[in-house]
């Protein structure tokens, strides 16, 4: 269970932080200083808060060893629910908003029930709740998109800004530290690290490995269905795309963030800066005005370029203090025969 | 398929129940399952096994989708998966119909062209793998939006309308023939048999021949049942990882090909929907997740039964979304069978009670059933 930091984590904020800067300056450069505007900014900021809360939800599930693919399909249909029970059944607003928070929670404790209690592999489980969603999503709104008009109240809270930030940026980092403070000082938290980290001593030291991983698929489901709310609050209108390219970025903020997939770590820090790197690289996308399949492209060469740069790093790490162990064995060695060989000496 | 993995005096128990255990296998449940759906279709829309319209595609995408899912069975009897298996069908695709319509190649060439463009992207992800020991749901995830980055960049710098349309001779032939068109003496074969099922016969052959009989299935086998011990018995299992993924990553290819031989043209959507299909065939057929168990006629039987559902909904009128939740839900129910049928197995053998109930435990699940 590591949660302070090794040195090397430390200088991968640092990495992320100094490409964040050098990603902006140069953006703001090749833009003209426009990028640096106050409605491009508002822009930036507004379309940050899902990649970041999409990312904790991942981590989350990280966290404790598994994964969760339905994510995007989870804050869809959450979404898209919402937005039908306001448009075509004519609920007060906030209630679309809170029932979009009760299904994620809902379907992500599904997700953590179905695991634990036929304990197949989360990855088929999660694929085939998203195959399950994504038809649900398609039977709620079909191919129309319905108007954000119909729900004013919630999207002026989308447009909104606190402190000259965008409100939902500002929520999505409230969400962020609450995750990071339940993991560092909540037992809950803690258990969900140990069982991550290892089952088997978990399970030796009285933690339930069942209840951490349904309560881990829970809370991820209930940001993502969050993330589908702020979706819901910021987007002009609701369709069936929404939640379709959420699965990259997912995985994406994560793993460049530095956490490991084999679970008991977590980085929020990391998660919300790596947040940030996804959201330039779409950004400087719409500035070059190329296709947007060169986000995929370059997204997937980073995280490819991230996860076999720090497993390189760590296999000469581990070369290394083999070598020195051995060094040290070698010496050893010697130093005994020569001190044999110097009391043979003595003795003739 | 006999496990070499069964303890020697196990022998002759396993001939009393073989028969039990043949009936109770995934495969016979599989073929009931399928028997009863084509008698409920048969019954219920009369004219539904009308031979050159409803049985001729079916037959065509089964055989498309048993190559889809071979792929992901070759990765999966590793111990590993491959999330990009459609991304790769669609770069395999792309590159035979660059070889048609920007270098005018012959249909043979083409095909090959495309299958080492795919073995080649299939064998990098595997190298990626070996070299870095980086999980290869990540690698193949990472892959797979790169290309799914590349795929449609290069079809719109190099053709007019995001589409390769040339079609050289044998093409039509394979993608759309049926045996109506191949006459011998007189007689013609039946229209409701395609011309693909011809290749895709042999490519299953040859993957179930490469299990089955050689030196090389046994060793992926073992590499995939344990890695460790499988290093220790002078396998070079990095060496097998990197084949394994170059075969997968032919196969997508070769599946992406025959798609788009029988729609007629070369698209970046090629695959898009290839990868729930994958999973869903090899394991519904019961190759193990955790990996050393596969199973040819498994798989096969898997991809038959999802579509035989697809189609079964489309013909009662069910929309897109019906036949999502139902594959969905398919794939869970069918994996709580799996598992209870593990646990019934295993429970006359008593487990030992301080193994965790974690996968390396199941890996071992199907052998130990011999002894039971």
């Amino acid at each position: 269970m590591k949660f302070k930091l090794p040195a090397t984590m430390g200088s991968q904020y640092l990495v992320l932080i100094a490409t964040i800067v050098l990603g902006a300056i140069l953006l703001g450069v090749s833009s003209g200083g426009n990028f640096f505007g106050p409605v491009s900014m508002q822009t930036f900021f507004q379309f940050l808060a899902v990649p970041i809360l999409i990312g904790l939800a991942q981590m989350i599930t990280l966290a404790v060893g598994q994964l969760n693919l339905a994510i995007g399909a989870i804050g869809g249909v959450a979404a898209c629910l919402a937005a039908v029970m306001v448009a075509d059944w004519g609920f007060n607003p906030w209630l679309g908003g809170l029932v979009a928070l009760v299904v994620g929670a809902v379907a992500g404790i599904a997700n953590g029930i179905l695991v634990v209690v036929t304990k197949i592999n989360g990855f088929i489980v999660t694929l085939a709740t998203m195959t399950v969603l994504l038809g649900v999503q398609y039977a709620l709104v079909n191919t129309r998109t319905i108007s954000a008009d119909n729900w004013k109240s919630v999207a002026a809270l989308g447009k909104a800004s606190w402190f000259g930030l965008p409100a939902i940026f500002v929520i999505a980092i409230i969400v962020a530290v609450l995750v990071g403070l339940a993991f560092k000082f909540t037992t809950t938290g803690r258990h969900l690290l140990a069982s991550g980290d290892n089952e088997h001593a978990a399970t030796l030291a009285g933690i339930s490995n069942d209840r951490s991983l349904t309560i881990a698929h829970g809370a991820s489901g209930l940001i993502a269905g969050f993330a589908g709310f702020v979706s819901f609050a910021s987007l002009p209108g609701v369709n069936q795309s929404v939640g379709g390219d959420w699965l990259l970025s997912s995985f994406a903020a994560p793993i460049i963030g530095g956490v490991s997939l084999t679970g008991g770590t977590v980085a929020v820090f990391g998660t919300v800066l790596a947040a940030f790197v996804v959201r330039l690289v779409d950004s400087a996308r719409a500035e070059f005005q190329l296709a947007p399949a060169w986000v995929n492209l370059v997204i997937g060469a980073v995280i490819l370029g991230t996860v076999a740069l720090g497993r390189l790093r760590e296999t000469r790490e581990t070369a290394k203090a083999g070598m020195l162990r051995a060094r040290v064995a070698n010496h050893r060695i010697n130093t005994a025969a020569v001190e044999n060989t110097a009391a043979e000496e003595v003795k003739l | 398929m006999t496990h070499a993995a069964s303890p020697a005096g196990a022998e002759k128990r396993r001939q009393g129940i073989s028969f039990r255990r043949y009936l109770t296998s995934p495969q016979s449940f599989l073929v009931l399952i399928i028997l009863v759906l084509v008698a409920v279709i048969g019954a219920a829309k009369p004219n539904a096994f009308n031979g050159a319209f409803v049985v001729a595609p079916l037959l065509t995408s089964i055989a498309i989708f048993t190559i889809v899912g071979l792929a992901q069975m070759m990765v999966l009897s590793i111990g590993q998966m491959n999330i990009a298996v459609g991304n790769m069908a669609a770069f395999g695709a792309m590159f035979t119909g660059m070889a048609f319509d920007l270098w005018d190649m012959p249909f043979l060439v083409g095909l090959l062209v495309g299958l080492a463009a795919g073995a080649v992207i299939g064998g990098l992800t595997g190298w990626i793998i070996a070299r870095t020991g980086v999980n290869s749901f990540i690698v193949t995830l990472a892959m797979s939006f790169a290309l799914l980055g590349l795929v449609p960049t290069v079809y719109s710098m190099l053709s007019p309308g995001s589409a390769f349309t040339s079609k050289p001779d044998g093409m039509e032939f394979l993608g759309r023939g049926t045996f109506l068109d191949v006459c011998m003496v007189g007689y013609c074969g039946p229209a409701a048999i395609p011309v693909m099922v011809v290749p895709v016969l042999i490519v299953v052959l040859l993957v179930g021949g490469l299990y089955a009989r050689t030196k090389l299935g046994r060793e992926i086998l073992l590499t995939g049942a344990n890695i460790k011990a499988a290093e220790l018995s002078a396998i070079p299992t990095n060496k097998r990882v990197v084949l394994v993924h170059a075969i997968s990553g032919a196969l997508a290819a070769f599946a992406g090909i025959l798609l788009a031989t029988s729609t007629g043209s070369f698209t970046p959507a090629i695959g898009n929907e290839f990868m729930l299909q994958s999973f869903l065939g090899p394991i519904l057929g019961g190759t193990l997740l955790a990996g050393g168990y596969i199973s040819v006629t498994g798989t096969f039987l898997g991809i038959t039964l999802a579509l035989l559902i697809r189609r079964g909904l489309e013909l009662f009128g069910a929309g897109v979304e019906m036949l999502n939740i139902f594959l969905g839900l398919i794939l869970l129910v069918a994996l709580s069978a799996e598992r209870i049928r593990t646990v019934r197995r295993r429970r006359p053998s008593q487990a030992p009670a301080e193994t965790p109930p974690d996968t390396p435990s199941e890996k071992e699940a199907i052998p130990s059933g011999a002894s039971a």
